[in-house]
């Protein structure tokens, strides 16, 4: 338990059994645990999101944010702190926008028959018009507006975003259970479009999968911002060690994603105190020097 | 019974055609070698048969009634098929990979059954390839590869099985030893679709040679009837002389280079 304020494992056991008077107890209960489940939270659906686009897009360079979910987010974050709402409206915006920006792009997609180089390049297209439209927000607004949206953009963990965690956690929890029974269309689908057609994998699979993997994408965008290559890097470090197979897959990208985002979070909390690092920061630079390790490791991708 | 009955199809890759008011028909038993130069439209028919391209016009009936009719998952329970398989080939085990054919026939939640398992290892055994149910698929090569692909399309049914190019880059021996497989299948009774480079080859398994030439079909016929030099001459636009092979009776044909035309 690291973090401004430190204690042992002894005199953490030593406050819970003292009851909710002391400060400490605070602390533990109503900051520090709720933190650390969002962190496991957080972490899995963006893991576990990356796994599925990478499988239904077929590109190792696919993240949970490659169709424009952050940027749906990140209008609708915007929209609702130029409107001075409170956090629960800020956070209620930013899911709908991620959704609207999700549907959109999915009628691009289906338009032009599910395969995966225009639904990236649509992603793409989409994003920037409306990180455009951020921007000419933020063009227009008062500065402390503009440094409350930047700050809500940028990925972290703190308090303030904890009003809705137990709804959407449990939503991601059952977004991510529900995925796993998804595991052998996975499987087939990571060989490419005519082999899954051919071996009875509908267009119905594929949309469910999508929009499994785009609300997970969505609620951790919504919760707590833009935490960068979770989502990136854990699928390809799980794949390349565990194997292909989905049924593995998604169970150890869910751990995997959910303790790496603890650990990063807990460095951030605990490198540079009294300040608090957000941990989108930490897992830019863990993740990016991480990967590039593992890249040279492993010669390829 | 008609398996495939296409009707004045008319396909190609957006604004071009390949096929105009194609006619033809696929009776249960068949084994048929498609036929032909490059850019032809073998691939295309191929595609047009699995419904990975949809025709623009047209109507195909699979079993007497629209393809369209039928399901996804309801279509592979009944036709298998083996694609060229050069991109996207992932380190699952070979097992695991077979048991990628049972899934049409798995509820949402199966793993694997009993039977799954039963017909897994029927597959496996019949391709000859039980010592590699263990290894990964990026371990093997490219004769091992075909032979687990049709291990796994028998895993999903030995029926009807379409295959594009199965010994194109293969050498002879793995050639044969698929071919041998492919004839036993359809002396058991299944029909066998498929794309040929080699014309011998295709003369002597095949019961049927559908040769295409610019989106046509040139000709139709039993190898006697189709593998005669003047025909094969005008597909390919070569020179060649065609001879019976002692053992089979089938034709055979050999090219005759250019330096040695008079």
């Amino acid at each position: 338990m690291l973090g401004s304020v430190n204690f042992t494992p002894f005199e953490l056991l030593n406050i819970l059994a003292k009851g909710s008077k002391s400060t400490l107890y605070n602390i533990i209960v109503n900051l520090r645990i709720p933190r650390m489940i969002m962190a496991l939270i957080i972490g899995a659906s963006l893991s576990v999101s990356g796994t599925m686009f990478q499988a239904i897009l077929k590109n190792p360079l696919a993240d949970p944010y490659i169709i424009g979910v952050s940027a749906g987010a990140a209008l609708g974050a915007t929209i609702a702190t130029v409107l001075s709402l409170n956090y629960t409206f800020i956070l209620v915006f930013a899911f709908m926008g991620s959704i609207f920006t999700v549907t959109f792009v999915y009628l691009i997609f289906k338009g032009l028959k599910l395969s995966s180089t225009s639904l990236i390049l649509s992603g793409i297209a989409v994003s920037f018009i409306l990180t455009s439209s951020v921007l000419l927000i933020f063009s227009m607004s008062k500065s402390e507006d503009v440094h409350k949206a930047i700050m809500w953009l940028m990925g972290d963990l703190s308090i303030g975003r904890y009003n809705m965690l137990p709804q959407m956690g449990l939503l991601s929890i059952a977004v991510i259970i529900v995925s796993s029974i998804f595991h052998k269309h996975l499987d087939i689908i990571s060989f490419g479009e005519s082999f899954s057609k051919n071996s009875g994998i509908s267009v119905n699979n594929i949309r469910n999968i999508f929009w499994l993997a785009s609300l997970l994408s969505a609620i951790s965008v919504s919760l707590s911002g833009v935490i960068g290559f979770v989502g990136l890097i854990m699928p390809h470090i799980i794949r390349s060690t565990f194997g292909p197979d989905h049924l593995k897959l998604i169970p150890l990208a869910a751990m995997g994603g959910g303790l790496f985002l603890l650990i990063s979070d807990t460095i951030g909390r605990s490198i540079a105190p009294p300040f608090e690092i957000p941990v989108g920061i930490i897992t830019g630079f863990l993740g990016g020097i991480f990967f590039l390790i593992y890249m040279i490791k492993q010669k390829n991708i | 019974m008609k398996i495939f009955d296409l009707q004045k199809i008319t396909a190609g890759y957006g604004k071009h055609l390949i096929f105009q008011e194609l006619d033809l028909s696929i009776s249960e038993g068949d084994f048929i070698s498609i036929i032909g130069p490059n850019g032809a439209g073998k691939s295309t028919l191929i595609k047009v048969l699995t419904g990975e391209i949809e025709p623009t016009e047209g109507d195909i009936l699979f079993k007497n009634a629209p393809r369209n009719s039928y399901k996804k998952n309801e279509l592979a329970r009944e036709i298998s098929i083996v694609h060229q398989f050069t991109e996207n080939i992932l380190p699952f085990r070979v097992y695991d990979f077979v048991k990628m054919g049972r899934f049409p026939h798995q509820k949402l939640w199966e793993i694997e059954t009993a039977r799954d398992t039963e017909i897994i290892l029927n597959a496996v055994n019949i391709t000859g390839i039980s010592s590699l149910a263990d290894r990964l698929l990026t371990e093997l090569s490219g004769g091992e590869l075909q032979l687990t692909h049709i291990a796994k399309a028998l895993a999903q049914n030995k029926n009807i099985i379409i295959l594009d190019e199965p010994v194109s880059h293969l050498d002879l021996k793995h050639s044969i030893e698929i071919m041998d497989i492919l004839y036993n299948l359809n002396k058991e009774g299944a029909t066998i679709i498929t794309v040929l480079h080699d014309i011998n080859i295709a003369s002597a398994y095949c019961s049927r040679i559908i040769g295409i030439k610019k989106g046509d079909i040139f000709f139709d016929g039993s190898p006697e009837d189709v593998i005669k030099y003047d025909l094969i001459e005008d597909l390919f636009d070569i020179v060649c002389i065609t001879r019976e092979n002692p053992i089979s009776g089938r034709p055979y044909i050999y090219p005759v280079p250019k330096h040695l035309q008079k």
